[in-house]
């Protein structure tokens, strides 16, 4: 365990006034990071490492640099209220009971979509109006709910309410306490404290032990002395038994028993320190254990942990005032451990962290009351035995014990030569600067007015010397070389070395020398005031080397040094302002600056540590330099370490490995180690999403897998943070977005990264963070983001568009070789038509006329028929071409020209006959529309049925229907002539034509003739019929 | 049944279980294919083409494969319903439970060594998510895949078209009787993804459109006068890129997601059905000429049932070899099932040539022709 030493004593007067305490770091409203109310009830650390906060005004959730309000706003969820939430307690699923007891309301809160639903209490009797409230959790996970003075309460899941079936029934009268519960998840039981005695319900006999029916005759149970008004019960790891009570008729004073596992024996040195604990009226109500079975028991006006090396309980008084180290509280309501050991406390009055480490070391922070006398640290030295020498301004040499404990040393016990001047006398007693020589065991002082004083521990003696070397100017520092002989600077700036009882000046620089320091290779490096950096051959006293503010690109920040160390065998850092790495082989300075991560300019100390770390004191404060990834890790006070500002005098690395800086009013003292770590950071986690201004709930957002943003929300930030409480501010963090960034980018201190006006697409956010010692997480936090474009910039959408574009196409160009091949049916049509119909009919028109041109001398007769049946042919003809034109003609499409035409030929041809013609048309076939080539077919098998009844009937009358009858047009020819025998009939001739060009149209001829009882034809064509390959389409847009 | 259409079932029989091994040789991520899966990684060559082939423009398969088992098991029916029934277990029950005990044994056989143990394990095929070795998990655990949950898992569908045969009166009588209120009804199990064991909308369908194709008399062999070849294969193949594109594009996981791709998976299916048997007539006289293909198709019943789960593993083996290639994925998703092929067609007419009995039994007397 790491614990703070805050120590004030008087250095030279006092025995030392040890007290040991924490560093408390304080969360209040007044940090301005959010935290609602400074009355905080409750605490609990999630999976993913977030803080959630249970305040006087509500819900919040911290994540190392804010807290967040929450609240639900989810539609159709109960409104969280903003009350004082007394309890948080963990369900399944990530989602939270909440507790608000003052208003009487429970409820359970999902964080990943922000619902918020009450949970009804569901009791057979109304609860009294003075009742209180306290939830918890069994093993299983099953909630109660304890309602002082009236029952237990059972969680009903299903119905979401709190049941009064009496899952532990007490005897009856007993009623039960408020915090006064322990789930004993070894033994299987429920440990209840009561008003008349201590229960323990047993869940594999499902039985109640009581004092009256204590089947396992439990020794707990017999004890007289608890059984009455217990009130709070714990089973520590250990199986230690701890029953706190109120015992009757001692009023205000609680009493605090352990008991052994069997509660058969007091173990009253375990409770050592908390019976003498805080006067005033106290109440001790809760207990915590941590990992390391490091017992916490706090409540109103105590709170108390228990002190290993001390084996007693230790009190942290809440402290007066506003210091930021002490913990203030009246009450404190929960404690808790977080995943890196933290701990963490809610109180009345704030809430706060403190880091408990690593059970190895301690930080010591020591701080001088300065009541008597002025305490001013000049130099510290470690004697063999373990002993702390101090010099200092005014009072001389001091010495302390390794545990801090005054101790007399014999500096002046021979007091100065009686001839000396009283200014010399008192200026021994202005001591400076201190060395033991390690050949003699002498220590060597250096007094102001260049006054040295060489004293002998072990023969108590003191030499009293003022060489006139040193010309009366102050001794700065002493340092011994590897050859034993010992080298002084002085305040007026001369170099001095001792040697063979001898003083010598080797170098004289004319401005104060702040530090003689003798590096690897013997060198003698001088820091001084205003001139700069000097390296001294130790031979001859001559400069080998200088460096200062005007050596161009190796310049130094500061002519003036504090402080130097040698990082290795070439570097060499010299403190003066900044850090100063020089290296003595190629005189290159490279300079680390604020900017670089150091805590201020101002560099007071720097000594290097067993581990080859550079620890730095500042104006600001103790940082470390590590120089194998050049990091600068700042410590303060929630690393204990509280007066690093004040500390920038005196150094030491002690025997041990402690590291000790000293100041005027204060000193430091720590083992490096403390602040070592080989626990590896946990994950980034993303802690908040911010779109333009607005955050986001992250948790809903990343549920998904995905963050998906429209394309008008490509502004955002990413707020990121390792939940780790102890390494949070030493963690250096690296991102890289996906899609965006080629490499890692190192983030600043702000823990966000913002992104602007992101091109649509799919991004991946990575992070990782690396602590000091370089550790990275076990995995890298990554989040995946799509800004999704416009439809119209989606490949989809381009796709369907091409599609579409490509189907048009196809389909125009289908439409286009349609066209071309009905022009080109049509041409084939006339062309075949003529060639049918004319082509022969000429043929024989130019034999006969031929014929008719041989005979025309010889045979008038001959010529006669050949020019008749010219004429015939040409008659013929000329119908035929009559009928193609007309066929071809659009302005003959309608129904009105062809029944116009029909009845036209049927009059031509039957009244030159007179036959009686009787032609109806129906009004709806004037409403049939059919194509050119159905029209002539129909034309011409009309034409077929009337030539025929005209030609070959010897009818009186012909009668000529055209109708339309169930979607089929009709055309009844009906002659009343001599008939003819249908089945004798020649197939061959029209008739057969006429079944052929009905097939055309999917129709069909059906004739009806009789010996003497005339003839019926009957042409019926189906309209909307489907066409088949082989057929043409007669009736093609017919409807 | 006229020659060629009988050619054409038989070549479309063999591509459709050819062009399976390009769906289960699936390599991406999210290997786990579903209408309406989405691809969840990022639009590259490979990405692209796997998802394209796979869950795009060859999803016309096995619904042509349901096709073809309804009109040929109409085309028999006039032999008694008993004797049928017998006949099918014999040709789909028995080679269901041979083929599942083949994989179960190959899986085995490949956890003994621990380079192939590790191909098992990555390949991450078993139906219950458990990819332990089978020692570790037990009797019990490998009798319940052996029966139901096989890790050659594409074996679902002839023990689905086993169930569909012994409903065919029932199918056939609903089919010619009720059938639009039928087909509606099967539509909309289909196209919502209905399964029950071995029952699913999509095979109710299709094997009932097959027993309509037969029972109707409609003349498959004809082109419908309306139905274009360009303009057909033109929307099959627009209509797998356009899902495709959405695939990577649409929101994962949400339901207009869902009902986009599902509506779109039943378009392409429909479509491609269409093309492919009306738009291949020419690769089916021509293939169906070549002695060699003929003789390959008679293996269709081996790669069906053997190419799962080796082309797993075999993928799996390629990628280990491969991964420092560029495109090793989308080379492996093209390789793999030419080995598989090719060892399938091998270990058949190993098996034809030398253990005929067994042949016959394994796939239940397909193959001798």
């Amino acid at each position: 365990m790491r614990i703070t030493f805050f120590i004030i004593l008087s250095l030279f007067f006092c025995g030392a006034g040890v007290a040991q305490s924490f560093t408390f770091n304080r969360f209040t409203t007044d940090d301005g990071i959010g935290l609602s109310s400074n009355v905080v009830n409750s605490i609990y650390q999630d999976e993913k490492g977030f803080i959630w906060v249970g305040t006087a005004n509500g819900l919040q959730r911290f994540d190392g640099r804010k807290f967040i309000q929450f609240s639900s706003f989810k539609p159709g969820s109960d409104a969280m209220p903003d009350s004082r939430l007394f309890q948080i307690i963990p369900l399944d699923s990530g989602k939270l009971f909440l507790a608000y007891n003052s208003i009487r309301e429970f409820g359970i809160f999902n964080p990943a979509n922000f619902s918020y639903k009450k949970i009804l209490l569901k009791t057979s009797q109304e609860i009294p109006p003075r009742a209180e409230f306290f939830a918890w959790k069994d093993f299983s996970g099953q909630l109660y709910l304890n309602v002082i003075g009236y029952d237990i309460l059972k969680f009903n899941k299903n119905e979401r309410t709190f049941e009064d079936n009496h899952p532990f029934p007490l005897p009856s009268g007993w009623k039960n306490t408020l915090f006064g519960i322990y789930e004993d998840s070894i033994k299987k039981q429920v440990w209840i404290c009561t008003d008349s005695g201590l229960c323990i319900y047993d869940r594999g006999s499902n039985q109640m032990w009581t004092k009256k029916n204590n089947p396992q005759h439990l020794p707990v149970l017999k004890n007289d002395q608890i059984q009455k008004n217990i009130s709070e019960i714990y089973i520590d790891r250990k199986r230690r038994i701890w029953i706190f009570g109120w015992p009757e008729g001692v009023a205000g004073k609680q009493y605090k028993y352990c008991l052994d596992s069997t509660g058969s024996k007091y173990l009253t040195k375990d409770t050592s320190g908390l019976n003498t604990g805080p006067l005033g009226y106290t109440v001790y109500s809760h207990f915590y254990e941590t990992r390391n079975a490091n017992l916490w028991v706090y409540g109103m006006g105590a709170l108390f942990n228990y002190n290993q090396s001390l084996q007693r309980f230790q009190f942290h008084k809440s402290g007066s005032g506003n210091d930021n180290i002490n913990i203030n509280y009246e009450e404190v309501y929960q404690v808790i451990e977080d995943k890196d050991g933290g701990i963490w406390i809610a109180t009345d009055q704030g809430l706060y962290f403190t880091s408990l480490g690593n059970n190895a070391y301690s930080v010591i922070n020591l701080m001088f009351d300065n009541k008597k006398s002025s305490t001013y640290i000049t130099d510290i030295l470690e004697m063999p035995n373990g002993d702390l020498w101090f010099t200092s301004w005014g009072i001389g040499v001091r010495t302390m014990s390794k545990n801090f404990e005054k101790k007399d040393n014999f500096v002046y016990s021979p007091a100065p030569p009686a001839n000396w001047s009283q200014v010399a006398k008192s200026n021994t007693r202005n001591t400076w600067c201190m060395c033991r020589q390690n050949a003699t065991g002498e220590v060597w002082i250096g007094c102001n007015g260049g006054i040295l004083l060489v004293h002998d521990p072990v023969k108590r003696t003191t030499r009293y010397l003022s060489p006139a070397e040193f010309n009366n100017s102050t001794i700065r520092y002493i340092t011994e070389d590897k050859e034993g002989q010992m080298w002084f600077g002085t305040q007026a700036g001369r170099l001095i070395k001792y040697n063979d009882g001898r003083f010598t000046v080797m170098q004289d620089i004319g401005s104060t020398i702040y530090k003689v320091f003798i590096d690897r290779q013997g060198w003698i490096w001088l820091s001084t005031h205003e001139k700069g950096f000097y390296a001294i051959n130790p031979v001859d006293g001559k400069m080998i080397q200088r460096y200062t503010v005007n050596n161009g690109s190796n310049s130094l920040y500061s002519n003036t040094g504090n402080d130097i160390e040698q990082l290795n065998d070439s570097i060499i850092v010299l403190g003066a302002g900044v850090l100063n790495f020089i290296n003595k082989r190629t005189q290159a300075v490279k300079l680390v600056t604020y900017a670089n991560g150091l805590p201020s300019n101002t560099v007071a100390r720097l000594r290097m540590d067993e581990s080859g770390f550079l620890w730095i004191i500042t104006s600001n404060g103790l940082c470390r330099y590590n120089p194998n990834n050049h990091r600068i890790t700042p410590y303060g006070r929630k690393d204990g370490i509280i007066l690093g500002e004040l500390a920038g005098n005196a150094d030491l690395k002690l025997s041990n490995g402690y590291m000790m800086f000293a100041g005027s009013n204060a000193m430091i003292m720590f083992h490096p180690a403390v602040y070592s770590t080989n626990q590896s950071p946990p994950p980034v986690t993303i802690t908040d999403f911010k779109i333009f201004n607005q955050f986001l709930p992250i948790d809903s957002l990343l549920q998904g897998g995905v963050i998906q943003l429209k394309n008008d929300q490509n502004s955002f930030s990413i707020f990121f943070a390792s939940l780790s409480y102890l390494q949070r501010d030493r963690l250096t963090y690296y991102y890289k977005m996906e899609g965006l960034d080629k490499d890692w980018v190192q983030a600043d201190k702000s823990s966000y990264v913002n992104y602007s006006l992101l091109p649509p697409g799919k991004y991946t956010f990575r992070i990782y963070c690396e602590n000091i010692e370089g550790q990275r997480p076990n995995s890298i936090t990554e989040i995946k983001i799509l800004i999704k474009p416009f439809f119209w910039r989606t490949r989809w959408f381009i796709s369907t568009l091409l599609f579409f574009i490509a189907l048009i196409i196809y389909a125009l160009h289908d439409l286009r070789v349609k066209r071309l091949m009905e022009v080109e049916k049509l041409r084939n049509r006339v062309a075949r038509d003529l060639h049918d119909d004319m082509g022969s009919t000429l043929s024989t028109i130019n034999i006969l006329s031929a014929m008719a041109k041989s005979k025309m001398s010889s045979d008038a007769v001959r010529t006669s028929e050949y020019l008749t049946k010219i004429t015939d042919n040409s008659q013929r003809m000329m119908d035929a071409m009559d009928d193609i034109v007309w066929s071809i003609k659009p302005s003959n499409d309608s129904m009105q020209k062809i029944i116009a035409r029909m009845r036209e030929f049927a009059t031509n041809v039957l009244e030159p006959k007179e036959i009686e013609l009787d032609f109806t048309a129906e009004d709806l076939v004037y409403d049939v529309k059919l194509n050119m080539e159905a029209r002539r077919d129909f034309f011409l098998v009309f034409k077929e049925a009337v030539n025929n009844a005209a030609k070959y009937s010897k009818a009186t009358k012909v009668e000529m229907t055209i109708a339309v009858d169930n979607k089929k047009l009709v055309l009844v020819v009906k002659d009343d002539g001599i008939g003819f025998d249908v089945a004798k009939a020649d197939s061959g001739n029209g008739l057969g034509n006429m079944q052929k060009r009905a097939d055309a149209m999917n129709g069909k001829v059906v004739i009806y003739s009789k010996a003497r009882n005339g003839t019926k034809v009957t042409v019926t064509i189906p309209l909307n019929a489907p066409q088949s390959n082989s057929k043409r389409q007669a009736n093609g847009g017919a409807v | 049944m006229n020659r060629f259409v009988s050619q054409k079932f038989r070549f479309y029989s063999f591509v459709c279980i050819a062009l399976l091994m390009f769906v289960h040789g699936y390599n991406l991520k999210e290997g786990y294919l579903r209408p309406n899966s989405t691809v969840g990684e990022d639009l590259t060559i490979t990405t692209f083409v796997e998802y394209f082939l796979a869950n795009g423009a060859l999803r016309f398969r096995i619904p042509m494969l349901f096709i073809i088992s309804g009109y040929i098991f109409a085309l028999r029916d006039y032999r008694p319903y008993i004797e049928r029934v017998r006949n099918r277990f014999s040709t789909l029950v028995i080679p269901y439970f041979i083929w599942s005990a083949v994989g179960l044994a190959i899986t085995f056989l490949l956890q003994q060594f621990p380079y192939t143990a590790q191909l098992v394990a990555e390949a991450n095929i078993d139906q219950l998510g458990d990819n332990r070795p089978y020692a570790q998990i037990g009797w019990g655990g490998v009798l319940y895949r052996w029966v139901l949950m096989p890790v050659s898992f594409q074996l679902w569908f002839i023990m689905s078209l086993f169930i569909y045969n012994m409903l065919y009166p029932f199918f056939r009588w609903v089919v010619m009787k009720y059938t639009a209120i039928w087909f509606t009804i099967v539509f909309l199990l289909w196209y919502v993804g209905f399964q029950f064991i071995f029952i699913e909308g999509q095979g109710m369908l299709f094997f009932s459109f097959g027993i309509w194709l037969n029972k109707s008399n409609y003349p498959i062999d004809k082109r419908p006068e309306w139905y274009s070849h360009y303009l057909g294969w033109l929307f099959f193949i627009g209509i797998s890129i356009i899902k495709t594109f959405m695939a990577f594009e649409l929101e994962p996981n949400a339901a207009s997601t869902f009902w986009v791709l599902i509506t779109l998976h039943a378009t392409t299916i429909l479509a491609g059905i269409f093309a492919v048997w009306y738009g291949g007539d020419a690769v089916v006289r021509w293939c169906m000429s070549k002695r060699w293909f003929v003789w390959a198709t008679a293996f269709s019943f081996v790669i069906y049932g053997m190419h799962v789960p080796v082309i797993k593993y075999v993928s799996m083996h390629m990628f280990t070899i491969w991964s420092s290639i560029s495109y090793y994925r989308l080379l492996t998703y093209f390789a793999a099932p030419v080995v598989v092929l090719a060892i399938c067609i091998a270990t058949g007419t190993l098996l034809r040539e030398y253990v005929p009995k067994v042949y016959k039994v394994m796939t239940g007397g397909r193959g001798f022709s």
